[in-house]
């Protein structure tokens, strides 16, 4: 059971290992913009605070949660440092300060959905109108810029080499994260929990602290993100990284990781952003933008489940009519609600 | 009190929580707002709770079976859209077969993902999640940034809103609110007593359970979805009606609004339990506060959201927290305690 | 197994191929996007230059799917026909939902493409600062057009419709002659918290009700946003006349706006208290003019616009004419302009389209068509 899992799990990531290099083979043919080294940093700077959020919101989802409301902590988080720094306090503190309010969001969040019971749906879709809320009340309609330069280089500049500190940080993260997940107990009873809550609490796992820290966590790495792109962009507004959250989630899932929890990998994850970044930019590249863009990566999403699915029921109808027996077959049994 | 916890269980009575939370609204917004109780703030609400019901009641036929459609914003948009630009060329198409045209136009929508999901078992989170993008891009590459302009629609579309079923004391009972009252109460009615509504509870509360049992799982979510897509076509016609003017964004972003709208309503986002009417109740609930919020001359322009996002949390909680305590009672008094 | 995967991921790849290939021009891109190189000696202004390739050059809108932004785009066509330049205009824009970040997306792109100009209509605010000074660094021209950047960081102009202080007075002068010398109350309906030209109108126009004696009678009681959707724009416009019993006039600068708060009047029965003005597009606004819902409301023509940020773009880019201040240019059919200092901003320069066309039920039907 478990080795057929591991093998259909190293299939999936072998297929995304595929698309994104037939994708990178599309693009270094189609222009010759695309592998200059400044195109291939730009292309993970200009979506770097969303797959920040990606690599946590893995986590989440292999938990069986679900944070609707990053994005607008993100938004939360910069609009706190903006405002600050509109009201004389330094930059840094303020930084500090942002840091603590998303922590303090996703312990919030957190408290509900450990302690209190409610989904994480629910509660997170307020959160994603509450949070947005807050950060305008903030900025109300104001645009607040003129941040130190220390700030502005440091979402702005290469600063390690030729990479922008946010794309270190990023592959940091990634390194925490994989080994948190694949080699800590901390990642075991993320996933024994996604898979059952109730076998986990019995087996002695302390639930809800986990779940706790696992909100509070994407709390506190949205506001990073949302910081780190305030340095970026080099000014707040109160719609700052709005409409997020639905790029996160679908890079998560295309991922492999399932939405009712307890399977998926963050190499899958890494592979998903690869794979959906450099598509985006062989598409700018060639001047397809827009909605194309959105539609194009709607239709890889579905397909990258149809596909695996649709192979898989054709093996077994060939293997049945091969054996010529007639009764319901493994095929017909499986459920219909993908679990 | 006793036939009272004979008779119900505790989550049949949770619709009762869910009014007393929209009572207590409605009482304290009428104490913030001057001439709150007219019939002019019933008209106002009803109406705003109209076309998101309808696409509530699609919605929570594919949660009772544990999946989800987010595609539902963008199946009103392009339905609203496409359907306001054939009228445009054709002024002089029937009624009811503009509104057979979108409520088809949605059903194949939700046929595609219905396909999709039952038959093609992918995730239906996934699904529509790409159809979403999908039909929007559809839509917007289709549409040569046109905007279906209200002078351009026949006469009797632009009359239907303000069209009523009876008026009491200005009290209107508008067409488009009896029209989705009349949907919910049919999708009420076929979840308490067809087979259908059964067997959405059935494979919502264990799909694998009702798979070995031998039900039509994959039909039964199939059907639910092209349901759900016809509900959302008929919205997108009543979008049509109400709004006049359609840009190629409309409708967007009412995915969350609908989901917000069904979970507050009590139907559990993990399927097997939830109604018609709590659907319909969570909706009047966020109408209610988002209409009055907009209505309250204290409240800035820019406190509103993250008030309403407070109030939503709020009553989710105190939903839960009611409902605790009525399972409580219920199993204090020793008469079996429903599961979930 | 394993073959049906290798299989599969080939189909899923051909697909990819496909798509990309397939679909390599976007949807409203100019049938006659390459003008023979016959047609340049019919340009007046590109004989000088030497111009062989062409300047090839991005429209960027706020976002696809709004029809002015669609008329801009005609309007750039016809200067790119006129002029006869060998190079190519695309027009790319981000989606609605996705604006700010697509537009820093496309402008960076534009960059990394060796594009030679870009002509955006801001919708970032000064969060676009970084991109357009990197793409300027790279050698592009940076104008704006619409909707300028605040700080004028990272552009080399601004091509304004109008003046935005006169777009106050403009706004004054309609609500004045709907609510008449003994005024009334009005609202204002704007589009997002965070549209910079919107907050510019806005400001000029509260500006002008505070200190212009002429406007003493007309209150403003409130301003509120409907995120230029239909539907939040019409839920407002309720909301407006439920609040405040004696408002007389929502203001919308928005064209989305507008026709939603005008519809909003109209399906209630309000038309005869409440009165709609403000920016919006003749062909959507003709019925409520007609019936008196919206009797007067102003706009200028997109596609003039197009017609001049595509112009002097051009001849910026190829370096018959710089950006200073006091520098004229000829614009085709549009005639003479001059750069100027923009009065409006703090910093930056302009370029002054104007005029506002100001519609009535004497104007409107014509417009329309």
């Amino acid at each position: 059971m478990w080795s057929r899992l591991g093998s259909r799990l190293r299939s999936w990531e072998g297929l995304l290992l595929g698309l994104v290099v037939a994708v990178i083979a599309v693009n270094a043919l189609q222009t010759p913009f695309y592998l200059r080294l400044s195109n291939q940093i730009n292309l993970f700077t200009l979506s770097i605070e969303k797959i920040i959020v990606a690599l946590i919101m893995a986590l989440i989802i292999i938990n069986a949660e679900i944070d609707l409301s990053v994005a607008s902590v993100m938004g939360l988080a910069a609009c706190v440092v903006a405002y600050l720094h509109a009201q004389g306090v330094p930059v840094a503190l303020g930084v500090l300060a942002g840091l603590a309010v998303g922590a303090l969001a996703g312990a919030f969040n957190g408290y509900w959905i450990a302690y209190v019971g409610l989904p994480s749906l629910a509660v997170t879709l307020a959160g994603l109108i509450g949070y947005r809320g807050a950060a305008r009340i903030l900025i109300e309609d104001r645009s607040i810029g003129g941040f130190p330069d220390w700030f502005n280089r440091l979402g702005q500049e290469p600063l390690v080499g030729p990479f922008p500190v946010s794309l270190v940080l990023f592959f940091l993260l990634l390194a925490l994260m994989l080994v948190v997940l694949h080699r800590s107990a901390f990642g075991r009873y993320v996933y024994a929990i996604g898979n059952s809550r109730d076998v986990a609490r019995y087996s002695g796992v302390n639930v809800n602290r986990v779940k706790m820290t696992l909100f509070v966590a994407s709390g506190f790495i949205s506001a990073l993100a949302g910081i780190l792109l305030a340095a970026r962009l080099g000014s707040v507004r109160g719609n700052t990284a709005e409409g997020f959250e639905l790029d996160i989630i679908t890079m998560v899932l295309l991922g492999g990781v399932s939405i009712f929890g307890g399977s998926g990998s963050l190499i899958g994850v890494a592979l998903a952003i690869l794979l959906i970044l450099n598509l985006r930019n062989g598409m700018s590249l060639v001047n397809i933008t827009g909605n194309t863009q959105t539609g194009v990566i709607g239709v890889l999403l579905i397909l990258s489940v149809l596909g695996p699915n649709w192979a898989r029921s054709l093996q077994e109808r060939l293997q049945r009519s091969r054996r010529q027996t007639g009764g319901p077959g493994d095929g017909a049994t499986r459920g219909a609600v993908p679990k | 009190m006793t036939w009272i916890r004979r008779r119900f269980r505790p989550e049949q009575i949770r619709e009762l929580s869910l009014l007393l939370l929209i009572l207590a609204a409605v009482l304290f917004f009428g104490s913030q707002i001057d001439n709150y109780y007219s019939a002019r703030t019933f008209n106002r609400i009803s109406t705003s709770v109209a076309i998101l019901v309808v696409v509530a009641v699609g919605q929570t036929l594919v949660v009772l079976t544990r999946n989800i459609d987010l595609s539902v914003g963008s199946i009103v948009g392009f339905t609203a859209y496409f359907v306001g630009a054939i009228l445009a060329q054709h002024n002089g198409m029937a009624p009811w077969a503009a509104v057979l045209l979108a409520i088809g136009m949605g059903m194949v929508m939700g046929v595609v993902n219905g396909l999709i999901i039952a038959y093609g078992r992918v995730p239906a989170i996934i699904t529509t999640l790409g159809t979403l993008a999908i039909y929007r891009t559809i839509l917007v590459d289709l549409s040569n940034a046109q905007t279906i302009i209200t002078a351009s629609l026949p006469q009797w579309v632009l009359e239907l809103p303000r069209t009523n079923l009876f008026s009491l004391a200005g009290l209107d009972l508008r067409l488009m609110v009896g029209l989705a009252l009349l949907v919910v109460l049919v999708f009420q009615l076929v979840l308490s007593y067809l087979p259908f509504g059964r067997l959405l509870y059935a494979i919502g509360s264990n799909p694998e359970a009702a798979q070995f049992a031998g039900l039509p799982v994959r039909r039964t979510v199939f059907l639910a979805y092209v349901l759900c897509g016809a509900l959302a076509g008929l919205a997108g016609f009543m979008f049509l009606a109400r709004f006049g003017n359609i840009t190629v964004v409309a409708g967007q972003g009412m995915e969350l609004q609908v989901v917000a709208a069904v979970v507050v309503g009590g139907v559990n986002i993990f399927g097997g339990s939830g109604s018609m009417l709590g659907a319909l109740l969570g909706t009047v609930l966020i109408a209610t506060l988002e209409q009055s919020l907009l209505r309250w001359a204290q409240i800035s322009e820019f406190w509103r959201d993250a008030i309403l996002g407070l109030l939503i949390l709020l009553a989710i909680a105190t939903d839960a927290v009611i409902l605790e305590r009525l399972r409580a009672i219920w199993a204090r008094t020793g008469i079996r305690v429903a599961e979930e | 197994m394993n073959r049906l995967w290798k299989v599969l991921s080939l189909l899923l790849i051909a697909v990819f191929l496909l798509t990309a290939c397939a679909a390599p021009a976007p949807p409203a891109a100019a049938p006659a996007e390459e003008a023979a190189p016959a047609a340049e000696e019919a340009a007046p202004a590109a004989s000088e230059g030497a111009m062989e390739e062409g300047v090839d050059m991005v429209l960027l809108p706020k976002f696809l799917g709004i029809l002015v932004f669609d008329q801009a785009h005609q309007g750039a066509q016809e200067a790119h026909e006129e002029i006869g330049n060998p190079g190519k205009l695309e027009f790319l824009g981000p989606t609605p939902e996705n604006s700010v970040q697509g537009q820093i997306e496309i402008v960076t792109t534009a960059a990394t493409q060796g594009m030679d100009a870009i002509m955006i209509s801001n919708n970032a605010g000064d969060q676009i600062v970084p991109a357009a000074k990197a793409a300027k660094e790279a050698g592009m021209t940076v104008v704006t057009w619409d909707s300028p950047i605040p700080s004028a960081e990272g552009e080399d102009f601004f091509v304004a419709q109008v003046d935005f202080d006169e777009t106050g007075k403009v706004m004054a002068d309609m609500a004045l002659d709907i609510l008449g010398e003994d005024g009334g109350k009005l609202a204002i309906l704007s589009a997002s918290p965070d549209a910079a030209n919107q907050n510019a109108w806005n400001a000029a126009f509260q500006d002008v009700l505070a200190n212009d004696p002429k406007y003493a009678n007309l209150e403003l009681v409130d301003l509120v946003y409907g995120n230029d959707q239909s539907e939040d724009s019409y839920n407002q416009a309720l909301a407006l006349v439920d609040k405040y019993p004696d408002l007389e006039l929502i203001m919308a600068p928005t064209t989305v706006g507008i026709a939603a708060a005008a519809k909003a009047m109209q399906d209630e029965g309000l038309c005869d208290k409440v009165k709609v003005s403000g920016l919006g597009l003749p062909a959507e606004m003709v019925s409520y003019t007609l019936n008196g819902c919206a009797p007067e409301f102003a706009l200028w023509s997109f596609k003039d616009l197009g017609y001049l940020t595509y112009y002097v773009t051009y001849l910026l880019a190829t370096g018959q004419i710089e950006a200073k201040e006091g520098q004229t240019f000829e614009a085709g059919r549009m005639g003479s302009y001059t750069i100027e200092k923009d009065p409006t901003r703090d910093s930056g320069l302009r370029v002054l389209m104007g005029p506002f066309t100001v519609y009535t039920a004497e104007n409107v039907e014509e417009a329309a068509k």
